[in-house]
């Protein structure tokens, strides 16, 4: 799994590549929790999942997510999804994870 | 094998109102659109073959039992049941009929738990006051004799355990052991729910394989652990599956009320590489129309996720067969 973060507007935004399955789900979650420790300490204090490169999420990918935002709720940091592909958006509607996160379909809108 | 489905919803058995069952009249009558019908039976097939399951049918409201049909019950391989929900009422007076024709008067029960939910139907077990049934009840908690006596006293119930007319045993099975039980090899898994529950993997002479796990919280903490699952659920022919809530639900507000969700499900059966799911224990304020809606999402998140052979996702029901 391929990680990249960058900061905009005080914000981290986190950009994971490729699939989360249960062969890259433990990469994902400890890029999400360094992401999120990162976000503490920006002025924006928020981290914005770029989705644009993940093909797709099993639930271990999704409850990393969970596991995230219980994080970043004790460390004071807000969490948003951006940018999902149609088959993302497709499996975070499913799984009612949009009902948890809020979704958009750009950086900005995030921000 | 055979597996049949008494009791499919979780929790609390439930009924149709009456303005449940007018609304699906009225979604009938719109989707005849003026059509005739000969007779009753043309209407029936109309019914059947051209319409929702959720207008023409009923995921059902009778609590867990499912019946594993295995051997050859003609010449005298006992009934093997597993849980004894509201749906055991249905099944025992089944039971009756078939042991008039000569099936064996004996019943293996598989307990998941000894939840209000997965007992309540034993006080209304017909054969219970059979003189010549024998029934053994297997279970991975040492207190189910506890559990079902107390629901027969009188402060509950009028007719007490002891009137019981059937030989009743009790039987505490391990996990990690290997039973032969009547026409099956049993193996049961330790479950993350109040009180523990647990699953059962059963297999025939033929080799074919049923799993009953209900009742199972699969926690956010404890994903390492879904190896073991996996490895129970292991080119299972059927896996019948806690699929109660959303993933959101049970990661939020339902955490830790000790029930699954239709996606995680669907990844355990997908790493156990099973040919089949039944989508099972369903919420009990979900209508027809939104269990039906959760099954169709279900069939499409199997789809979005494949990475093998496909995974055949059913919704259990209340008389639904499956033959494996």
């Amino acid at each position: 799994m391929q990680w990249s973060s960058s900061e905009q507007q005080g914000c981290v935004i986190a950009s994971p590549d490729g699939r989360v399955d249960e062969a890259t789900a433990e990469a994902f979650t400890e890029h999400l929790a360094a992401s999120v420790t990162m976000a503490a300490d920006s002025p924006g204090k928020k981290l914005i999942v770029d989705f644009a490169g993940l093909d797709y999420m099993s639930s271990r990918g999704l409850r990393a997510l969970t596991l995230a935002k219980r994080q970043a709720d004790a460390a004071g940091v807000a969490m948003a999804l951006a940018r999902p592909n149609e088959v993302m958006r497709e499996i975070l509607a499913i799984s009612r994870y949009d009902k948890l996160f809020p979704v958009s379909d750009s950086i900005e809108a995030a921000i | 094998m055979l597996v049949r489905f008494w009791g499919t919803r979780g929790s609390l058995p439930v009924a149709a109102t009456a303005s449940i069952v007018q609304d699906k009249v009225a979604h009938a009558l719109l989707a005849a659109s003026g059509r005739s019908f000969a007779d009753i039976e043309e209407a029936r097939s109309f019914a059947r073959s051209e319409l929702d399951f959720a207008v023409s049918g009923t995921f059902g409201g009778a609590t867990t039992c499912v019946e594993i049909e295995a051997g050859d019950p003609a010449n005298g391989d006992a009934f093997i049941l597993c849980d004894m929900g509201s749906g055991l009422r249905g099944f025992g007076l089944d039971a009756m009929r078939r042991c008039a024709a000569g099936h064996a008067r004996v019943y293996h029960f598989f307990m998941s738990h000894l939840h209000w939910d997965h007992i309540m139907g034993f006080p209304f077990f017909v054969p219970a006051f059979d003189p010549n049934a024998h029934i053994v009840i297997h279970s991975g908690h040492e207190d189910a004799e506890e559990a079902l006596r107390r629901q027969q006293e009188e402060i509950s119930f009028p007719v007490k355990f002891d009137w019981l007319r059937a030989k009743i045993e009790f039987r505490t099975l391990k996990v990690g052991e290997t039973y032969q039980i009547g026409a099956v090899q049993v193996e049961l898994m330790e479950q993350h729910h109040s009180h523990s529950s647990f699953g059962y993997r059963f297999t025939d002479a033929e080799g074919k394989v049923a799993v009953f796990s209900t009742d199972s919280e699969h926690k956010l903490d404890r994903m390492e652990g879904e190896a073991d699952v996996e490895q129970f659920f292991r080119a299972a022919d059927l896996v019948i599956c806690d699929t109660m809530y959303s993933l959101a639900d049970s990661v939020s507000m339902k955490e830790d009320w000790g029930h699954s969700s239709n996606i995680v499900a669907i990844d355990l059966c997908h790493g156990a590489r099973a040919k089949r799911l039944a989508l099972f224990h369903h919420e009990p304020v979900y209508s027809d129309a939104d269990i039906a809606r959760m099954h169709a999402e279900s069939v499409r998140y199997e789809e979005l996720t494949r990475e093998h052979d496909p995974l055949e996702v059913l919704c259990a029901y209340d008389g639904l067969e499956v033959s494996l």
